[in-house]
């Protein structure tokens, strides 16, 4: 295989994986059959790798990064907890339609509950993480503002 | 069916004589069973067999790493390949019956 062609397959993996094994990788892509079977088997080791990072060896994640902080339990449960709450709605929408209520029902209840019960999650994360890592919270206060809208374009589109 | 493939067993049995780097490791797997491991799929493997503490790098050789089996990998290795010879025999006693 060229050379060219083992540092751009080695590219593939994520910087973690390549700053580990990249050198001893690409000195195994040299010395192996090239062809189009290996690359795509590189290929396909690389996607998965990037989607379930391996971590082994000197790999630990940097509790700093995106990747780090997004895996913290105050960055992801407001997440969910939008996410659970568009599903209320929709499934609301699915079953009952899209009519407003002149009671509001279990449904909203849950949904006003879900919504609320994260605003400490969120405060709590910007106060603990926005200082440590700013670029990594401040992208995740972003998903968490962005599931937030999702989740609230239902009942404004609807006007439930 | 296909030849034999799970590739950190492969690798552990691989590396059961003596330390080796990957290219080595390609050639003795496909010796030993004749499954021919591509090299993202022997880096995965290696990958997670050092997470685990089952085998460990040596000092790189050019550019080339060799990895040897730990006392662990050594252990997990026999377990396996016991009840893999156990699986077999029961297999292989069955066919004679029918």
């Amino acid at each position: 295989m060229s050379p060219a062609l083992a540092r751009l397959l080695a590219r593939l993996y994520p910087r973690p994986w390549r700053e580990r094994y990249g050198a001893e990788f690409e000195a195994l892509l040299l010395d192996g059959r090239g062809g189009l079977g290996t690359a795509a088997n590189v290929v396909w080791s690389a996607v998965c790798e990037r989607i379930s990072p391996t971590q082994g060896g000197k790999m630990d994640r940097d509790p700093l990064s995106f990747g780090g902080v997004t895996r913290k339990p105050s960055a992801f449960l407001p997440l969910a907890m939008s996410l659970t709450a568009l599903a209320v709605v929709l499934g609301h929408i699915a079953i009952y339609g899209a009519a407003r209520e002149a009671d509001e029902g279990a449904a909203a209840h849950i949904w006003q509950l879900l919504m609320a019960g994260q605003i400490p999650v969120v405060a709590f994360f910007a106060i603990r993480w926005l200082p440590r890592a700013p670029r990594a919270a401040l992208g995740v206060l972003a998903l968490q503002a962005g599931a937030v809208l999702v989740s609230m374009a239902p009942v404004l589109y609807f006007n439930l | 069916m296909g030849h034999y493939s799970d590739p950190p067993l492969l690798v552990l049995a691989s590396l059961a004589n003596g330390p080796k780097h990957g290219h080595a490791m390609i050639e003795d797997i496909e010796l030993l069973c004749g499954t021919h491991l591509g090299p993202g799929t022997l880096y995965g493997a290696i990958a997670r067999l050092e997470q685990l503490g089952w085998i460990e790098p040596l000092p790189p050789e050019e550019r080339r790493r060799p990895y040897r089996i730990t006392a662990e990998g050594l252990r997990v290795l026999r377990a396996r390949l016991t009840t893999l010879h156990r699986f077999a025999g029961a297999g292989l006693e069955r066919l004679e019956l029918s």
